[in-house]
């Protein structure tokens, strides 16, 4: 099970974005600075984006997924549970863990930014995919659905690709991928990929800097790393 | 057709002319062909089909009852290309630099970033129906007529929160009426050729052409 990238390539106007890298099976973050093409690299991977060159292989992979960044674009059921029931989700069960029971005749639109995020993950991570693509996941959730989200990203069995500029809250992840100035550089694997990963969060940059560098980026790493200085 | 005060002013011309005379409407017909990019503009612009499916279907109505559907046909199929022309060849911020140089700072102002908004608000909505094509596919879900309804309520609530992010924008930036703008306009060689035709499509749409024929006779 893998996603190939063969000098894939997207030109629009004065701008460009080119990618190439294999992407197995665990958890992926792609990082960069806003504007350098994340979105679009989703959309390419989930074949919603005519490439301009190259090649995109999807080697034995069946079911796929993407969670857009804005989630009311996804919206296509006229209340909670049409919502749900269009994710192929138990609405019940949804509803249950994002605090929206008793509300399944509510308009999604009716809800906030962040209740809609939980809603639209909730619906997205209820069920496992090949391939999982989750475009800024972390925006508008505060730090305890952050974490709780990353547990449950942790525990996909397919490839999951996760396209963001959060700098705190992580999942602990299998490879590090950066997109700087129209090209996708594959940093490796973690600790590795410390050396050639721009965009490093500052709390990982920090403990590397003062000889313990932490073994992922997931808050549990972080800890882990900053304790063994104390001890 | 560079200047926005003729392009406004012709296809405002050409839209009456058309709309009151059939051979208004075959003359301003050719006015846009000779003066417009044309069925390459039409073709852009995937609106018009339907437009004009729209409109066959009330010209057919039209027929059948009163027995003018074709006239009618022809007339309006020549106004929707002229707006399809208007609404492909506008560039952000030229309804508000026209208005405030016909109108004003004030009436003309305001009068020029309602329009802007609208402009704006309309490829807003092109954009959504984008993305919610993009959002059925992903769910593995058809587009078809079914989905209007659902589609529609999301395209208005984005539209009124839209609307209102920017009155609250316009409140906070001190608004209230008129503004200050000094008007610049490009301006193209046939732009002259252009307008001086149109208002003789105009001229030509009203003379009744079946009298001067008599006269002739």
């Amino acid at each position: 099970m893998n996603m190939r990238l063969d000098h894939a390539c997207v030109i629009r106007d004065h701008w460009s974005l080119s990618a190439t890298g294999t992407f197995d099976k665990g958890v992926h973050l792609v990082s960069g600075v806003t504007g350098s093409g994340k979105s679009t690299l989703a959309l390419m991977m989930a074949g919603l984006f005519p490439l301009s060159e190259g090649s995109i292989v999807k080697g034995e992979l069946s079911t796929c997924m993407l969670s857009l960044q804005f989630p009311e674009l996804q919206v296509t059921g006229r209340t909670l549970e049409e919502e749900c029931a269009s994710w192929g989700a138990p609405a019940e069960k949804i509803l249950g863990a994002t605090g929206l029971t008793g509300r399944r005749n509510t308009s999604p639109l009716s809800l906030s930014r962040g209740e809609l995020k939980r809603l639209h993950l909730a619906c997205v991570l209820s069920r496992d995919y090949d391939l999982l693509l989750l475009d800024e996941p972390f925006s508008s959730l505060d730090c305890e659905e952050k974490s709780k989200t990353c547990t449950t990203i942790e525990q996909k069995p397919g490839i999951t690709v996760i396209f963001t500029h959060e700098q705190e809250i992580l999942p602990r992840v299998f490879r590090i991928w950066e997109i700087a100035e129209g090209r996708l550089t594959d940093c490796g694997r973690l600790p590795d990929a410390y050396e050639r990963w721009h965009h490093v969060p500052p709390a990982v940059k920090r403990l590397t800097a003062l000889g313990s560098p932490p073994g992922n980026i997931s808050i549990r790493d972080i800890r882990e790393a900053a304790c063994r200085i104390q001890g | 057709m560079q200047d926005p005060r003729i392009r406004i002013a012709a296809a405002a011309i050409l839209s009456v002319s058309a709309f009151i005379s059939l051979h208004g409407a075959v003359l301003a017909f050719l006015w846009w062909l000779v003066f417009t990019p044309g069925v390459h503009l039409a073709t852009k612009i995937r609106l018009v089909v339907p437009l004009l499916l729209v409109t066959a279907f009330f010209s057919l109505v039209l027929e059948i009852f009163s027995g003018n559907g074709l006239s009618y046909f022809i007339r309006m199929t020549v106004i929707i290309l002229i707006g399809m022309w208007l609404y492909g060849e506008q560039k952000p911020g030229e309804f508000l630099t026209t208005s405030v140089w016909l109108l004003g700072d004030r009436a003309g102002f305001d009068l020029g970033l309602v329009a802007e908004m609208g402009m704006q608000s309309l490829s807003c909505i092109r954009a959504d129906v984008g993305r919610i094509r993009v959002a059925a596919k992903i769910k593995g879900l058809r587009w078809g007529v079914h989905s209007l309804i659902p589609g529609s309520v999301i395209l208005v609530h984005g539209a009124l929160a839209r609307a209102e992010d920017s009155a609250e924008l316009l409140a906070i930036r001190g608004y209230r009426s008129g503004g200050t703008l000094c008007p610049e306009f490009q301006k193209g060689p046939r732009d002259p050729a252009a307008g001086f035709f149109a208002v003789c499509v105009a001229f030509l749409a009203l003379v009744p052409v079946s009298e001067f024929f008599i006269l002739y006779r």
